[in-house]
């Protein structure tokens, strides 16, 4: 018996729980800081978009890496998360956080609906029809012209409004950095919320589902229910993504969420590690900063996600985490070789 | 009136017989294999650009071109067998395949337009220009009586390859079975091996035939794959008659729904009832209900 | 320890238990797939407590039978009951709540997670915390948490795994994932568990080992079916035997009359 066939029990109530207050510590400090290191528009708009981006893989790791659910239109949710804000906004009048609530609340409907469709579909039949619902969406976004203003799309959009607590200056995110701070801020709120879940019965139940759902019936899990909670808790926080893309970006075209974007976030939660939360993480900051950096290239960035993808799934099918791991296995293999002298 | 409903009949069957080539190479990789191959739309990309080339930068024959694009579609069906589908399946993930191969696809789609950009290109085959009339007022353009030609003729000897050679019915019974084709002598992963090549020579030549019809862009594929997993699932993932009538079907509908409706809804269409098929009768229209055993 | 697990695991029932002594009800049970009729208008009685073997050749449809009352296929006829409470229609899950667990003659373990934590899963439907606690993780959730762990390692040790608690379940032997797989399905305390072809794939002294806990959980109050194709493995071990063939019911009763009535000595040495 290998050491290899042990593996850490996930226990929330030892040590880790600890050392996982100093992460969150570390997360927040740096989040506060970025925006004074990067100081010009364009890497700010990037952080952004890097916050979004964890905001979306974690919610696809949620329903793809713990639920099992291969859910390849995800780009469905963000866009009906933006498209719904924004309608409520301009059409409806009314304030912003009403409307976020909605962007959340109909994409999270959606991820239920779809998923209610196709619980009692295969794999690969749920695959083709999540596609078939995001290709189904974006025709919708294009072609309700007086709805959507179709490929024209809709421009001035407004960030957040301005808040102005007593005492405190008027914090207002047309500022880059005070955009960055609430986006980033809601996608560690996320990603806490996500990482509870997940470390308690009901990440135990989800992963009971993904590794085989017919032994976990018998075991009085309501299959079917957990499968459209996941989706719906998943695609709830891409709405939520959305609504801020809306509100970050100004402009929303329907081409910012065709199924390409579906990949993308594909690649990142692949890339960064399906079914550990935190490897989607890293995995979208990667491929979001990556392509940034290399951009005297061209424009890779998709070439990069398509390779990332096919050779993360080929040779380290458990992405930056399990190289992570590897490194470090390595590290306690030299560290106990050179303390036995 | 009538005149019209024959002609898009017509321009349903063309279209409907590309499909029909493009979903046939998808259902046969999945009726053996039990994969999805998301690459399977860039072979018909690339069928089409070799195509293009062939006719253009060489100067050959448009119809010897399509030769060549099932001779391209054949080497890279043997290339993603070998390097993505062939390693993974000792893991036994049954999703981890499906990604690679959209990595595969994304990689390929975006290397092409790097290479190629993304304007289109001019694909006129010779016989694009051509106008044959046909009874009752129709026509029929070379290029698309060629496609039609074309892909009866080898949708027909594929399937009298299926029913009635001895390789036909192997890969049948690898498809049903594959541990018992193995014990019966049959070296599955020659024959899925086989199917990848037919599967992906199928596809190369539908796209040499499409390059003509559609934009050529290096998206090209995609717009055609998505509509080939509708074809597969509504006429049953495996099942080569089912994929035939519904590859017809999807052309016929996409027809009429350009002609009498708005074209931008075709994909809305198309989906709804793919999504309708899924909820009702996930097998397909003609396969039947196969209960998991435990 | 065993008669403190069974008994605590059957004892839990008691207040549902109701003065009927048959436990499950089936009258005229149908299933077929295809041209094949696998069940038979099968009727059965099962008291509470004790061992019921269902025997048969191989083909006879025990494991439809399982799978009908497990709730992984509806019977196309007849009718089904646990305790009173009609079974047909109702999904594979509810079951469980209401008492019934079964295990897999494939094993499916959770094969890549611990042992331990695939009897955790068992514990899923026994919460008693709202939901909003998995969030917040306060106190009533650590102790409820603790509380499942320790009645998980208490069932890993009455199989006698609970040195590999933290091993993954796949790098089992195949005799000890069967364990595991019994520990799971204790942990949805349940009161009627369906034990499919236990023997398969075990040597002697497994099977000793699992007719041995058996035997405990019957002597704690708890009713367990055996599905089975080995006749004198469960001669040693049930009370009362049902036997099939070809999907039909051949003889109900006891097992010793069971080996002498002329039916089922034709079934088994005629095949």
């Amino acid at each position: 018996m290998s050491s290899r066939d042990h593996t850490e029990l996930a226990n929330p109530f030892d040590r880790s729980s600890v050392s996982r207050r100093w992460w969150l510590l570390g997360a927040i400090v740096t989040i506060g800081l970025l925006p004074l290191v990067f100081q010009d528009s364009y890497w700010r708009t990037n952080l952004i978009v890097c916050a979004l981006n964890v905001m979306l893989a974690i919610g696809l790791d949620f329903i793809l890496g713990y639920a099992g659910q291969l859910n390849l239109g995800h780009s469905a949710f963000y866009g009906i998360g933006a498209y719904v804000s924004t309608l409520v906004i301009t059409k409806l009048g009314l304030p912003f956080w009403v409307a976020f609530l909605c962007g959340i609340v109909l994409a999270g409907a959606a991820g239920m609906a779809l998923s209610m469709f196709a619980v009692r579909l295969r794999g690969h039949y749920l695959a083709i029809a999540s596609l078939g619902f995001a290709v189904i969406v974006h025709q919708v976004l294009v072609n309700w012209i007086s709805l959507t203003q179709g490929p024209l799309g809709i421009y001035g959009i407004k960030p957040p409004p301005e808040i102005a607590l007593p005492g405190l200056p008027v914090i207002s995110f047309g500022n880059s950095a005070n955009m960055f701070y609430l986006v980033a801020g809601f996608a560690l709120l996320f990603y806490v919320l996500l990482d509870q879940l997940v470390r308690s019965p009901i990440g135990e139940t989800l992963t009971a589902i993904r590794e085989d759902e017919v032994s976990a019936s018998s075991l009085g899990i309501n299959c079917p229910a957990w499968k459209v909670f996941a989706f719906g808790a998943g695609s709830a926080v891409a709405g939520a993504a959305g609504a801020f893309y809306a509100s970050s970006v100004g402009t929303l075209v329907p081409d910012a969420f065709i199924i390409t974007e579906s990949f993308t976030i594909l690649a990142m939660v692949i890339v960064g590690g399906m079914g550990t939360l935190i490897g989607p993480v890293w995995g979208a900051i990667l491929l979001t900063v990556l392509p940034e950096v290399l951009r005297g290239f061209g424009d890779l960035r998709l070439v990069l996600y398509g390779a990332a993808l096919t050779l993360v799934v080929l040779f380290m099918p458990g992405g930056i985490v399990q190289a992570a791991q590897i490194v470090r296995a390595q590290f306690d293999r030299l560290r106990a070789r050179l303390e036995a002298g | 009136m009538s005149t019209v409903l024959l002609q898009q009949g017509i321009n349903g069957v063309v279209l409907g017989s590309l499909y029909v080539l493009v979903a046939l190479g998808l259902t046969l990789i999945y009726g053996v294999l039990v994969q999805i191959n998301f690459a399977h739309a860039d072979v018909v990309t690339i069928g089409a650009f070799a195509a293009y080339f062939f006719t253009f930068t060489f100067g050959g024959n448009y119809l010897a071109s399509i030769a060549v694009a099932l001779l391209v579609g054949a080497i890279l069906g043997w290339l993603v067998n070998a390097a993505i589908f062939a390693p993974l399946r000792e893991r036994g993930s049954e999703l981890l395949p499906l990604i690679a191969t959209i990595g595969v696809s994304v990689l390929l789609q975006n290397v092409m337009l790097l290479w190629f950009g993304p304007i289109p290109y001019a694909f006129d085959s010779p016989y694009s220009n051509q106008v044959i009339r046909l009874w009752g007022g129709t026509f029929i353009t070379g290029q698309n009586l060629i496609i039609i030609v074309v892909s009866t003729l080898t949708i027909a000897l594929l399937y009298a390859f299926m029913k009635f050679t001895f390789m036909g019915k192997a890969l049948r019974a690898v498809a049903q079975d594959r541990e018992t084709a193995g014990l019966m002598g049959i070296n599955p992963n020659h024959l899925i091996m086989l199917t990848f090549v037919i599967a992906s020579a199928l596809a190369g030549m539908g796209g040499a035939m499409l390059g003509p019809i559609l934009v050529l862009t290096p998206f090209a594929g995609t717009t055609v794959i998505v509509k080939a997993f509708a074809i597969v699932i509504i006429g049953g993932f495996g099942n080569v008659e089912g994929t035939i009538i519904a590859g017809l079907l999807v052309g016929l509908i996409e027809s009429y729904t350009t002609q009498f409706v708005n074209p931008g809804l075709i994909d809305i269409v198309v989906f709804t009832l793919l999504l309708m098929m899924l909820a009702f009768r996930p097998t397909g229209l003609i396969a039947e209900k196969r209960e998991e055993n435990v | 320890m065993s008669d403190d697990i069974s008994g605590r695991v059957a004892g839990q029932a008691d207040g549902r238990r109701n003065s009927d002594k048959v436990l499950f009800r089936s009258k005229s049970l149908n299933k077929s797939f295809g041209g094949v009729h696998a069940v038979r208008d099968i009727s059965l009685n099962i008291p509470h407590g004790g061992v019921f073997a269902i025997i048969g050749p191989n083909g006879a449809g025990k494991s439809t039978l399982l799978n009908l009352m497990s709730g992984l296929y509806q019977p196309d006829s007849g009718t089904m009951s646990l305790d009173g409470v009609d079974l047909v229609g109702l999904k594979a899950h509810r079951r469980v709540r209401l008492g019934l667990a079964r295990t897999f003659q494939k094993i499916r373990l959770f094969k890549h997670l611990p042992v331990l934590d695939n009897v955790i899963a068992g514990f899923h439907i026994h919460h008693d915390i709202p939901a909003w606690q998995y969030v917040l993780q306060g106190t009533a959730f650590r102790r409820d948490y603790a509380r499942c762990r320790h009645e998980a390692r208490k069932l890993l040790s009455f199989v006698g795994l609970e040195e590999r608690a933290k091993a993954r379940a796949g790098s089992l032997a195949y005799g000890e994932q069967r364990m595991l797989e019994l520990a799971r399905a204790l942990a949805t305390s349940p009161r009627l568990l369906v034990v499919d072809e236990p023997a398969a794939g075990l040597n002697a002294a497994e099977v000793e080992k699992l007719l041995d806990r058996i035997t405990q959980l019957r002597a704690g109050g708890m009713t367990v079916v055996i599905v089975e194709h080995n006749m004198d493995l469960v001669m040693k071990v049930a009370d009362r035997v049902l036997v099939m063939d070809y999907g039909q019911y051949l003889f109900e009763g006891a097992p010793a009359e069971a080996q002498v009535d002329p039916g089922v000595v034709a079934a088994y040495l005629g095949a």
